[in-house]
């Protein structure tokens, strides 16, 4: 095949080309959509695969958990594994407290964050810059840094008030209260409403709190989705700081629950596994639900932030 | 906040070529209010929960400190002592070799996967979702599964020696513990990876490869041209992003392997925490500020690429 050479500058020529192109381009297409096809059930299998184990063997006797050969679908099932969970561990309770833990951070980050975000967007005010970068380097410092003098924060709190502090959801929820990340991902967002919208509800005689509630969080409404996506899974899947700050069964979340169960039972898998499918599920359950909304949330958030 | 608001209002009814100047400033003051209450929370919640836990930790890391008699003030003593302690050099070296391992492996294959997506397939939001629900997991669950995955008895061995291959013990052998927690993390981190290039592909105009088909460019040419170029601030915002939290794996670690065996996976977050779990609070402190000053010339470099942006 030898290629033709580009003579005619006119749009037709030009169309004609391009559906050449494009025709050369079918025989070898129909193989490789195969192998395309293929590659993604393959990878579709690995990605699933470990989930499905988990599940099987949580349905399985304990003799069964290593059988050789596998057994892929458990033969004899048995709720066992679930039994010994519920009996011997607060499950029900971790999930309680990462629900209240959760939903705190991501309530407080959405509400303050955005408010905050506003301001630093849409307001002008003396100092304006220079408090949005005393905020912007916090972003440099990981966690680890804060973690011990937090948690003597957390202890000295608890010295004071034994509601408070270290072994209570305030432990859990305080340090995570207000996002650096999340003010500057909306702020990002906020950025995009025209001055002109907000400057009519100012003439109009509308409040900087009252354009707040009817017109920046409308408006701000998937940005916001965004950054509850972002703080709900930093927060439902954080291990370190509760790991610090949690030591008793009355304030651990279920990846911190999960650890202990996972630590203390290092003989019988499936009750572990049981542990580890009821520790997932919830976020399964949320996923497939919100699924587009996930994904397409934290795919805009990383190419925005 | 109501006076705040009707002060807005009165600031914005009055004819501000009539204003007296004292009166003038306290109006100034009244018009910035609003805006300085609705940065307050943040800015409090930053200076507390941020600032002064990084000035302590600063602090204490040129002090003695075991969290129960004051610090003594011991220069560098601590950071001296990091750099002859053979359990932190292994730590950063391992934490090294996983993010060498981690960030060589995953994003190329995220980046393979989207291109497979990428063409037209059916069931696509099916696969992308299947790839992305490792992310949405908490790593403890990622990690519980791979621990039964790679246990002796496990699955992969039994796979393995179906295909009469030599089974191992991957988490129990110092040799093959660390690659193992790595491909935990390359596993939870590809639905990631495979949906930031698979948005950042199809942002791609159809018109550039029109443009280099009328051109005669093969698939390579159209690659290398066309579709690198226009990938690479996704390129380098994946590279930055995993490379900062590969620098910070603790989760893994900590159910898969506790640092072992022989503290082949004791990674730099692991050794600031075996350091804080026995109360050497000087040393610990010393740990995250070498952690701190690495992710923060990381941070430093991601933020000015998203400037340039």
């Amino acid at each position: 095949m030898s290629e033709p050479a580009p003579t005619l500058t006119s749009r037709s020529a030009d169309l004609a080309e391009r559906s050449l192109a494009r025709k050369r381009q079918r025989p070898t297409r129909r193989l490789s959509r195969l192998v395309v096809y293929a590659l993604l059930i393959v990878t579709s299998i690995l990605m699933l695969g470990p989930f499905y184990w988990m599940l099987a063997t949580s349905f399985k006797p304990a003799a069964d958990v290593f059988a050789s050969p596998p057994k892929l679908i458990p033969n004899p099932w048995t709720l066992e594994n679930y039994r010994f969970v519920f009996h011997n561990l607060p499950f029900t309770r971790y999930f309680f407290n990462s629900v209240v833990v959760t939903g705190s951070i991501v309530g407080l980050n959405v509400v303050f964050g955005t408010a905050a975000a506003y301001a630093f967007a849409k307001l002008r005010f003396p100092g304006r810059n220079a408090l949005f970068f005393l905020l912007l380097v916090t972003l440099m410092v990981p966690f680890q840094v804060n973690l011990i003098p937090l948690f003597r924060m957390m202890v000295i709190l608890h010295d004071v008030n034994s509601h408070l502090g270290v072994d209570s959801y305030s432990a859990l929820i305080l340090p995570g209260m207000i996002q650096v990340f999340g003010i500057f991902l909306m702020r990002q967002f906020l950025q995009s409403i025209p001055d002109e919208v907000l400057e009519s509800a100012r003439v109009d005689g509308a409040s900087e709190f009252r354009i707040l509630r009817s017109i920046v969080f409308p408006v701000a409404a998937p940005g916001m989705a965004t950054l509850a996506i972002f703080t709900f899974l930093g927060a439902w899947n954080d291990f370190l700081w509760p790991l610090i700050v949690i030591s008793d069964d009355a304030h651990k979340t279920l990846p911190l629950g999960l650890a202990s169960l996972q630590a203390r039972n290092t003989i019988n898998w499936g009750n572990t596994m049981a542990g580890t499918a009821l520790t997932a599920a919830p976020l399964i359950l949320v996923f497939i639900v919100l699924q587009r909304r996930f994904i397409e949330g934290l795919a805009a958030g990383a190419v925005k932030g | 906040m109501t006076a705040a608001a009707t002060g807005i209002e009165r600031a914005r009814q009055g004819p501000p070529l009539l204003q007296l100047s004292g009166r003038r400033r306290q109006r100034r003051f009244r018009q910035y209010l609003p805006a300085y209450l609705l940065i307050a929370p943040a800015i409090l919640a930053t200076l507390v929960f941020q600032y002064i836990p990084i000035a302590f930790s600063g602090y204490w890391s040129f002090t003695e400190f075991n969290g129960l008699i004051s610090p003594k003030w011991v220069g560098l003593a601590n950071y001296t002592a990091l750099l002859s302690d053979p359990k932190f050099v292994k730590s950063f070296f391992n934490t090294v070799l996983f993010v060498v391992m981690g960030m060589g492996i995953g994003p190329p294959l995220g980046l393979a996967s989207a291109f497979l997506l990428n063409n037209t397939v059916r069931f696509r939001a099916f696969f992308r979702a299947a790839y992305f629900l490792p992310v949405m997991t908490s790593l403890v669950v990622v990690a519980t599964i791979w621990k039964i995955l790679l246990n002796d008895a496990g699955i992969i061995n039994q796979i393995l020696r179906f295909f009469a291959l030599p089974a191992h013990a991957w988490l129990s052998d110092t040799t093959t513990a660390l690659p193992a927690v790595t491909v935990t993390s390359i596993w939870q981190g590809f639905g990631f990876e495979t949906v930031v290039f698979l948005a950042a592909l199809q942002a791609i105009s159809r018109d550039y490869y029109d443009a280099a088909a009328v051109d005669g460019a093969n698939w390579w040419q159209r690659l290398r041209y066309v579709t690198l170029p226009a990938l690479r601030p996704t390129i380098m915002f994946i590279y930055i992003i995993g490379i900062i939290g590969s620098f910070q794996v603790f989760d893994q670690v900590y159910v898969m392997t506790l640092g072992g065996p022989i503290n082949s996976t004791r990674t730099i977050v692991f050794d600031l925490y075996d350091r804080f779990r026995t109360l050497q609070l000087g040393e610990a402190s010393a740990v995250a500020y070498v952690l701190l000053a690495i992710l923060a010339t990381l941070s430093y470099v991601q933020i000015r690429v998203f400037e340039r942006r």
